[in-house]
């Protein structure tokens, strides 16, 4: 199986996060739920998880990093916080549903920055022109989840802190990767999912926290246990619940993996497939690929399209010679109508720092004989 | 032997309180916080000898980790609050 669809999940693991999982399951309990060996073995490992991921993202303290069970998760606890039914918010135009859904539930008011892709003054441009004194909160993605477009996180938080405007953004597809400086962006949430570039189990999530925050969940923490009220304090205020501890030391494992291979050096071999894809793809006829002409504009993420292929078709077809990627919108209407592909979807690869040169040479050989069979008369 | 007890708001905080403790070389343990002195339900504490209580409780405030409630056991084995 060559799997390039990482943008989803990442399915190869490095082996040591699969030991914690079940290392967890056999000798964990609940953090904060006794006084027992099982319960604060789970505790030491849940606080180590927090302390590394603090490092990793620059955030002030432990407590300010919030486990949850996925990035969707997390973002609909950071929107729900700062977001009031009727509220602008500006959002850019390559979000994920796991923004616009719960902002079209909350009823929310939404400008939308956009532009072509690859085009950060324009995107820039239309920000500018959109954020005024309405704008109660800005929610941006730090590289699309389609495209693997890296957005101008930098400068949107700096426009942000300088406006007063409260930002949240979505680093689900750059956590691991690119460098995600909490306290440099300002930003007051910061989402990301456990089960992708850190190299988690699915079920893992995190939320960083510079802001007041509204639950989600009401339930058991462990803690103020009298009090009917949810605690004011994090993380037990947003960990209702018994928690995912599987999850998190397979996580914790996940982020001291990242940390010892480098974010840039996974980044990196991430960018060298993404460009040796490209190559072998605008090689053959008929297909249009969604590459920067700047490397540094694209994270371990590309698209494509075909004439007279449907995306959905090749993505079975290559499937079935067991190379595994995602086709349609991905999630993301909005990135698709920003990149004008929302009619046609196009094919993803998206890549981890464990897929190889080879797997991409093979990838573009088995796509060809697919491709020509459409082309084919008859077919 | 004599030993104080740091009540802290969660586990979460008992934990970065004996990091604290541990790094400046007092040695710290999590306990969850004994009923009788545990007024909100359910909580944790950390456990100093008594002798370096005044030490710890001067990391804390350089950390910025002030505690919930301070408790000394007294030789009759109850707890006495600690006023700070």
């Amino acid at each position: 199986m060559i799997y390039f669809d990482s943008a989803a999940t990442t399915l190869q693991k490095p082996p040591e996060v699969v030991r914690a999982s079940v290392y967890a399951m056999t000798h964990m309990a609940s953090p904060g739920r006794g006084g027992h060996r099982p319960a604060m073995l789970a505790a030491e490992t849940a606080f180590s998880c927090r302390q590394a991921a603090a490092r990793l993202f620059h955030v002030e303290d432990p407590e300010q990093v919030v486990f949850t069970f996925n990035a969707t998760h997390a973002l609909n606890i950071a929107i729900k916080s700062l977001v009031s039914p009727g509220d602008t918010v500006l959002i850019s135009g390559y979000e994920h549903n796991a923004v616009t859904r719960p902002l079209h539930a909350l009823g929310a008011t939404v400008r939308v920055f956009t532009g072509p892709l690859f085009d950060q003054e324009a995107l820039l441009r239309s920000f500018e022109e959109q954020l005024d004194s309405q704008v109660r909160a800005v929610i941006c993605t730090h590289v699309s989840n389609v495209f693997g477009y890296v957005l101008p996180v930098e400068e949107i938080a700096a426009r942000c802190r300088a406006q007063g405007v409260p930002l949240i953004l979505d680093a689900s597809q750059s956590a691991g990767c690119l460098p995600v400086d909490v306290q440099a962006l300002d930003a007051s949430f910061v989402a990301m999912p456990g089960h992708k570039g850190l190299y988690g189990p699915q079920g893992t999530g995190l939320l960083l926290c510079r802001s007041d925050t509204k639950t989600l969940l009401e339930g058991g923490t462990g803690s103020a246990s009298a009090r009917q009220e949810m605690p004011d304090f994090l993380p037990d205020r947003l960990e209702a619940g018994t928690h995912n501890i599987p999850g998190v030391a397979g996580l914790l494992a996940g982020i001291r993996y990242v940390q010892r291979e480098g974010s840039a050096q996974i980044l990196r071999r991430e960018r060298r497939l993404v460009q040796l894809t490209a190559r072998g793809l605008s090689r053959i006829p008929g297909v249009t690929v969604y590459a920067a002409q700047d490397p540094t504009l694209q994270a371990g993420v590309l698209s494509f399209r075909t004439n007279g292929a449907d995306c959905e078709e090749i993505g079975e077809r290559l499937g079935r010679r067991g190379i595994a990627v995602r086709a349609g919108l991905h999630c993301a209407p909005l990135a698709h109508q920003s990149a004008d592909t929302f009619q046609t979807g196009t094919v993803r690869v998206s890549f981890s720092g464990l897929n190889t040169p080879g797997e991409v040479e093979k990838f573009v050989r088995e796509l060809k004989p697919i491709l020509s069979s459409f082309s084919a008369p008859g077919k | 032997m004599l030993y104080s007890l740091i009540v802290c708001r969660s586990l979460t905080y008992a934990q970065r309180t004996a990091a604290v403790l541990g790094r400046g070389g007092i040695t710290a343990t999590i306990f969850r916080s004994p009923r009788a002195i545990d007024q909100e339900g359910c909580s944790y504490c950390v456990r100093v000898a008594r002798q370096r209580l005044t030490d710890a409780l001067l990391l804390l405030g350089r950390a910025g980790l002030p505690p919930k409630r301070v408790l000394m056991l007294t030789q009759d084995g109850l707890y006495q609050e600690v006023v700070l």
